[in-house]
C-alpha cells in the first residue's frame, strides 16, 4: 500500500511539476518569513538581554527616578544601606556624553568600583596606562568596541562633553570583560557626579539582598516607602520592558508570515483540488479495485504533506539565510528602530525550527483537507463513468437560507469585534474581524454572482457569453475556488495598499504641522551648549524666530517603555499652532499645569481631554490637566508635551536639546552657513525641514517595502489559483465543450466562452476583493494600528493605485483563461467525444 | 464463485424497483453473459455485486467462504473487492501515470502480496496475455487492444474468484475484440474463476457458457446455441439463473473450443 501511495505521489508531482513547485515555494515563503522573524528577534533579544546583564549585573532590586531629570537622593541611599536585609548597594550614574568633536552620543557609566566588583564585574576597568593613575584618580575607561569605533588609544587624552560641562581626562584603560559590540565609557561615580551631576544624589541604585531574603516582598515593602519620583523594580522588569518594545511589531510581522503561510495553504488547496478532480477516474478505479475509502482520503493528505515537508524544510533554510542577511543589512530590529546598532549572531534553533516545520506541514495538510474529503466521498461507479462529481451525495449542500443566516451572523459580529479592546496589548479581536471579513467575502460570492449576472442571463446574449454566464451562475466548485483565491489575494493587496497609503498621507500631513520651521538643530538628547544658545540671542544672527525644546523621559509603568517628555516653548493659549491635535483642545486657567498628551498615551493609559493626571515630575507627584490629545508618529510609546513656562514654574531646568529656527526673509543662505558652522563647531546635527521630511518618508517607504513584496506574491498566488482552477474546470468540461464544438461552435467561439467565463469570475472576485479589502484596510487603520502601535490616522483609499491593480488583475485573469481555453480547444472534439461513454 | 439471492434495488424517488428478488449464481470456471436493454439495470446489478452500490435487499456471496457483500461496511467491501474480484471495463481504465507492470501490480499491492512475488507474477501474466516485455512501457504508447490485455492481466493477477467485465470489447474493432475475448475466457477458465460479462454484443454473449437476460420482470436464462447455430434457446427463469452443473463448456470462437 505504501508503495502504491509513493507511486501515485511521484506520478502526481511529475505530471504537475509547476503547480507542485509553486505550492512548495508558497509554503516555504510563509515558513521562512516566520522562522526568520523568530530567529532575528530571539537573537536580538538575547543579545540585548546579555548586554543589559553585563552592564546592569544581577541585582535583586533597582531603584531609579521616574523622571529622566530626577535622581535618587543621598539620604535614601543611606537609609537603604542600613536596611538589615541589604547586603550591598551599588550607586550608579549613567549619562550620555560626547567625546571631543565627535557628534556620537556615548553612554558614560559612573560606578563605585568596590560595589561594582561584586554586582557588575563586567564593568570593572583594566588599567592600561600606568602614568594616568587609576579609576579613583579620575581615569576614564573605554570599552574595546568604543576604542575601535572612535580610533582612540589607551593613554590618550579625552574631552568628555555634556552641555556646558567639559571634563579633560586621560583614557586610563579599557573594559576587558564587556562583550563585543558594547560602546561605553566607565569612570568613578564621584568624578562623573562632580562633572555632570546630579549633585544631590545618584542616577540609580542597584541593591543585592542578604542570602535567604525574599526579594519580591522586600521590593513591595520599599515601593510603599519610596518618594513619588522614584520606582523600584526587579532586574527582570527591564528585560520585559525591552521585549515589550518590539512586541507589537513582531506580532504584526508574524501575522504577515501567517498570511503568507495561509496563501500557501490556499495554493495547496487549489492544486490538490484540481489534482483530485483530474484524477477522479483514476481514484475511482483504484476504489473499484479495492483501495479502501480511508486510503483515498489519506493519499491526498499524504500528497499535501509531501508538498508541505520539502516546502517547510526549504523554508527553514531560507529563513535562516534571510535572518542572517537581514541582521547584516538592516540590523536586529528588522527596520523597526528598536534596538539600534545591534547586529546579533543568528543561531538556528532546533525546537522552534521543528515548530515551524510542523506549522508548514500543517498549513499544507489543511489545504489538502477538503480535496481529500471530496476524494473520499466520490461515488465510485459514477466517477469511473462521468468523472469528478463537484457536489457528491455525501457533501451536505448548504441551503440558501442557511448561507444567508451565516452571512448575517458574520455581518453582525464584525462591528462588535472591532470595538473590543486589545488583549494584552495585542489587537486579537481586530485580527479575528479581518479573518471574518475575508470569510464573508468568500461566502458572499455565490449571492453576488446571482445578483450581478442573474438579470444578465435573462437577456439576449451572444452564444459564447451566454455559455459563460450560465456556467458562472451555476457556480460550480471550481468557479467558487477560483473566485475565492482572487477575493482573498485582492482583498489583502487592497487592504495593505489602503493602510500604507492612509499612513503615508497622514504622516505627510503630520510632518507639515510638526516641522513648521525651515531649519532644525539637534543634539541627540544631550543639552545644547549654552554658548550656542547665547549666540542666537545676539543681534545680527540671520534668524527672525527661534523656538527651543528640551526632551526627557518619564517612567509611568516599570514594565512599559518610558514615555517622552517634551518641554516646549508653546503659547498656552494656542498650543494647536505647534501640536497637531486630533480632538478638542481645552483652555485651562493660569495656575493649572496643563500637558498635552500624544495619541499613544491616550491609547495606553486611557486618557481623555480634561482629565487630571499625576505625573512623577522632578521627583514629585504633580497633578496636571490633560489639555488635549495630539497626533505623534515619532514616539510609539507616548509623549507628553508641557510648556516651558509651566516646567520652569515647577522648578525644572530647561536644558535645551532641540531648536527650530526661522531665517529672516532673504537671509536663507546666510542662515544655512551660520548653522553649518555652528553644527561643525559643537558636533551637533543641523537639518532642513525638507531633508527631515524626505528622510522620514524614505524610512517609512523602506519599512513598508516588505509589504509590497507580499502584495505582489499574494496577487501572483491569486492569479495562479485562477489559472489552475479555471484550467481544471475547463478540463472537467472537455466533453461539454466538445459537444458544443460538434454543434457548431468554432474554436474561437469556444475560446471566447472560456475567456468570458474567466473574466466574469475575475470580476466577481475583484469586486468582492475590493469591498473586503477596503473593510480590512479600515480595520487595520482604525483598530489594529491604534491598538498595536498606538497610531491613529484617517482612512485614505488610494484609488489611483487600486484601480490599475484591479484592471491589471482582470487582464491577467483573462490571459490565464486564454491559456485554459487553448488547452480546452487543443484536443480534437471528436477525440474527446469518442472518450465519452 | 458468485451467489446472489433475493436481490432487490429501487432508486430513490423511483415508482417501482429496478429489480427485485433476483437470484443468480456463477460457478467456478463458468463464464456468464448478462444482457438486456439499456436502462434495465445491468450496470446497477454489476455495481451491487461489486459492492459499489448498496442493494435494498438480498444476499451477495463471492468466493469459497461466502461473505455477504451486502452486509459489509464500505471498507470491508473494498477489501473484499480487492481480494475476490477482478474488473475489466469497456474504457480499459489503465492508470496513465503508472507503467504497464505497475498497473498490473496494483491488485497485488492492495492485497499486500509479498513484494518478492510481484515481478514474477506480473511477468508471467504479461506473457500469458501476449505482452511479454511490455512491463516498463507507459500506457499512452499502447493500442486499445493492448490496453485491454493489460486490464485483463490486472484483473487476474491476484487470482480472484470472480471477474466482472462491463462491455470488455465495446471499444475494440471486431478482430481485436475476438482476440481479447478469447484471451479473457481462456484465462478465466484456466484460473477456475467465475466471470460475469455485461454486454450488448450477441457475439460476445454467445461465446459464454450461459446467457442471463435482465428484463423488468427479472432474469431469464439461456444457453447459447453457438455461432454456427445462429440462435439460442430461451428458458424463462424469473428468479434468476443457477449454474449448470457441470458447467457447460463455452462455445468456441470461430469453432474453437476453449477449455
Amino acid at each position: 500500500m505504501t508503495r502504491l501511495a509513493w507511486w501515485l505521489i511521484r506520478a502526481q508531482f511529475l505530471s504537475r511539476r509547476s503547480a507542485t513547485a509553486l505550492s512548495m515555494l508558497a509554503i516555504a515563503l510563509g515558513v521562512s518569513l516566520g522562522y526568520a522573524i523568530h530567529l532575528i528577534n530571539a537573537a536580538a533579544l538575547a543579545d540585548f538581554a546579555h548586554a543589559m546583564k553585563s552592564v546592569q549585573g544581577e541585582p535583586d532590586a533597582i531603584i531609579a527616578p521616574r523622571d529622566s531629570a530626577g535622581h535618587v537622593p543621598r539620604a535614601l541611599i543611606d537609609e537603604i544601606a542600613r536596611d538589615e536585609s541589604v547586603a550591598l548597594v551599588a550607586p550608579v550614574i549613567e549619562t550620555r556624553v560626547r567625546l571631543g568633536r565627535d557628534s556620537t552620543a556615548v553612554r558614560l557609566i559612573g560606578i563605585d568600583v568596590f560595589s561594582a566588583a561584586v554586582l557588575m564585574p563586567s564593568l570593572l576597568p583594566r588599567d592600561g596606562a600606568p602614568a594616568s593613575g587609576g579609576i579613583l584618580d579620575g581615569g576614564l575607561y573605554a570599552s574595546p568596541t568604543l576604542l575601535d569605533n572612535l580610533g582612540l588609544k589607551v593613554g590618550a587624552g579625552a574631552t568628555v562633553i555634556r552641555g556646558e560641562s567639559r571634563w579633560e581626562t586621560p583614557i586610563a584603560g579599557d573594559l576587558p570583560a564587556l562583550a563585543a559590540g558594547e560602546a561605553l565609557l566607565v569612570a568613578d561615580i564621584a568624578w562623573v557626579q562632580a562633572h555632570f551631576g546630579p549633585h544631590a544624589g545618584v542616577g540609580e541604585l542597584r541593591v543585592r539582598l542578604m542570602p535567604g531574603s525574599r526579594a519580591e516582598a522586600w521590593r513591595a515593602a520599599w515601593a510603599k516607602r519610596l518618594p513619588p519620583g522614584l520606582d523600584i523594580r526587579a532586574a527582570a522588569d527591564n528585560a520585559a520592558r525591552i521585549a515589550n518594545i518590539s512586541r507589537a511589531y513582531r506580532v504584526n510581522l508574524n501575522v504577515l508570515a501567517l498570511v503568507a503561510l495561509l496563501t500557501g495553504a490556499f495554493l495547496v488547496f487549489a492544486t490538490q483540488l484540481t489534482a483530485v478532480a483530474q484524477r477522479s477516474t483514476q481514484f475511482a478505479l483504484l476504489g473499484v479495485l479495492g483501495l479502501p475509502p480511508r486510503m483515498r482520503l489519506l493519499q491526498v493528505l499524504f500528497e499535501g504533506v509531501a508538498i508541505g515537508l520539502p516546502g517547510s524544510a526549504l523554508g527553514l533554510t531560507l529563513g535562516y539565510a534571510l535572518a542572517v542577511m537581514f541582521t547584516r543589512v538592516i540590523g536586529g530590529d528588522l527596520g523597526g528602530g528598536f534596538f539600534a546598532a545591534s547586529t546579533p549572531t543568528i543561531v538556528p534553533e532546533l525546537l522552534p525550527g521543528l515548530g515551524f516545520l510542523i506549522l508548514g506541514c500543517g498549513a499544507s495538510l489543511m489545504g489538502a483537507l477538503y480535496p481529500a474529503w471530496l476524494n473520499r466521498i466520490q461515488p465510485l461507479a459514477q466517477a469511473l463513468k462521468t468523472g469528478f462529481a463537484q457536489r457528491p451525495p455525501g457533501d451536505a449542500p448548504r441551503t440558501l437560507h442557511g448561507r444567508r443566516v451565516m452571512l448575517l451572523a458574520i455581518v453582525a459580529v464584525i462591528p462588535v469585534l472591532t470595538r473590543l479592546p486589545a488583549i494584552d496589548d495585542l489587537p486579537l479581536a481586530g485580527y479575528a474581524a479581518i479573518a471574518l471579513v475575508l470569510v464573508l467575502g468568500i461566502a458572499a460570492a455565490p449571492v453576488a454572482t446571482r445578483l450581478a449576472f442573474g438579470a444578465m442571463a435573462r437577456t439576449t446574449l451572444p452564444a459564447p457569453l451566454r455559455i459563460a454566464v450560465q456556467n458562472v451562475l451555476q457556480a460550480p466548485l471550481m468557479a467558487q475556488v477560483a473566485a475565492s483565491g482572487l477575493i482573498v489575494s485582492f482583498a489583502l493587496t487592497v487592504s495593505m495598499v489602503t493602510m500604507v497609503a492612509s499612513f503615508r498621507t497622514a504622516l505627510d500631513q503630520w510632518l507639515d504641522t510638526v516641522l513648521p520651521a525651515p531649519h532644525y538643530l539637534r543634539s541627540k538628547g544631550l543639552p545644547l551648549p549654552r554658548e550656542l544658545l547665547a549666540a542666537l540671542e545676539l543681534p545680527g544672527t540671520p534668524f527672525v524666530r527661534v523656538e527651543r525644546m528640551a526632551t526627557g523621559s518619564l517612567s509611568l509603568d516599570p514594565r512599559r517603555p518610558p514615555v517622552a517628555l517634551l518641554v516646549r516653548e508653546l503659547d498656552r493659549a494656542d498650543p494647536g499652532a505647534r501640536l497637531p491635535f486630533s480632538g478638542p483642545v481645552l483652555t485651562t486657567p493660569n495656575g493649572e499645569i496643563t500637558v498635552w498628551v500624544s495619541e499613544a498615551m491616550q491609547e495606553v493609559h486611557g486618557l481623555r481631554t480634561g482629565q487630571t493626571l499625576h505625573l512623577p515630575l522632578l521627583g514629585r507627584d504633580i497633578e496636571v490637566v490633560v489639555g488635549g490629545v495630539w497626533r505623534d508618529y515619532a514616539r510609539q510609546f507616548g509623549a507628553i508635551a508641557i510648556s516651558a513656562t509651566d516646567y520652569r514654574e515647577l522648578g525644572g531646568r530647561f536644558e535645551v536639546t532641540d531648536l527650530a529656527l526661522w531665517p529672516h526673509p532673504g537671509s536663507e543662505d546666510a542662515a544655512r552657513r551660520w548653522l553649518a558652522a555652528e553644527a561643525a563647531r559643537h558636533g551637533i546635527e543641523s537639518a532642513e525641514s525638507a531633508d527631515i521630511r524626505r528622510l522620514s518618508l524614505s524610512i517609512f517607504d523602506k519599512s513598508f517595502a516588505v509589504t509590497y513584496a507580499l502584495e505582489a506574491a499574494a496577487m501572483l498566488i491569486g492569479l495562479f489559483g485562477l489559472a489552475v482552477t479555471l484550467a481544471a474546470s475547463v478540463w472537467l468540461r472537455a466533453r461539454e465543450l466538445a459537444t458544443l464544438s460538434a454543434l457548431g461552435f468554432d474554436r474561437a467561439m469556444l475560446a471566447r466562452a472560456v475567456v468570458f467565463e474567466g473574466a466574469l469570475i475575475a470580476l466577481v472576485g475583484l469586486a468582492l476583493g475590493l469591498a473586503s479589502g477596503i473593510a480590512v484596510g479600515a480595520i487595520l487603520t482604525h483598530v489594529v494600528n491604534p491598538q498595536a502601535f498606538h497610531w491613529r490616522m484617517p482612512l485614505h483609499v488610494p484609488w489611483t493605485q487600486v484601480l490599475p491593480i484591479a484592471l491589471a488583475t482582470l487582464l491577467a485573469g483573462m490571459l490565464a483563461s486564454r491559456f485554459a481555453a487553448r488547452q480546452a480547444t487543443a484536443l480534437p472534439a471528436a477525440h474527446v467525444l469518442a472518450g465519452a461513454q | 464463485m458468485l451467489s446472489v439471492v433475493g436481490l432487490g434495488k429501487r432508486h430513490s424517488g423511483a415508482l417501482r424497483p429496478l429489480f427485485s428478488e433476483l437470484r443468480l449464481a456463477v460457478g467456478s470456471g463458468e463464464v456468464v453473459a448478462l444482457v438486456g436493454e439499456s436502462g434495465v439495470g445491468k450496470s446497477t446489478l454489476l455495481n451491487c455485486i461489486a459492492g459499489l452500490e448498496q442493494a435494498d435487499s438480498g444476499e451477495i456471496r463471492i468466493g469459497p467462504d461466502a461473505l455477504d457483500m451486502h452486509r459489509l461496511d464500505e471498507t470491508a467491501r473494498a477489501a473484499l473487492r480487492a481480494a475476490r474480484i477482478g474488473f475489466v471495463f469497456q474504457a480499459f481504465h489503465v492508470l496513465p501515470t503508472l507503467t504497464v507492470a505497475q498497473n498490473i501490480a496494483v491488485p497485488l499491492l492492495l492485497n499486500r502480496a509479498p513484494p518478492a512475488e510481484h515481478g514474477e507474477r506480473v511477468e508471467s501474466l504479461l506473457r500469458r496475455v501476449g505482452l511479454a516485455g511490455f512491463g516498463p512501457r507507459w500506457p499512452a504508447l499502447l493500442s486499445g487492444g493492448e490496453l485491454q490485455r493489460v486490464a485483463i492481466a490486472r484483473a487476474l493477477v491476484h487470482r480472484p474468484a470472480l471477474i466482472l467485465a462491463d462491455e470488455p470489447t465495446g471499444n475494440l474493432d471486431p478482430r481485436t475484440a475476438d482476440e481479447v475475448l478469447a484471451l479473457l475466457l481462456e484465462r478465466v477458465r484456466e484460473q477456475q474463476a467465475g466471470a460475469l460479462i455485461v454486454t450488448h454484443s450477441r457475439h460476445v454473449a454467445e461465446c459464454c457458457d450461459r446467457i442471463l437476460t435482465l428484463t423488468p420482470d427479472g432474469l431469464e436464462c439461456a444457453h447459447p446455441a453457438g455461432p454456427s447455430q445462429g440462435g439460442r434457446s430461451h428458458h424463462p427463469e424469473p428468479h434468476g439463473g443457477e449454474p449448470t452443473s457441470p458447467p457447460a463448456l463455452g462455445r468456441g470462437l470461430g469453432g474453437r473450443v476453449v477449455q
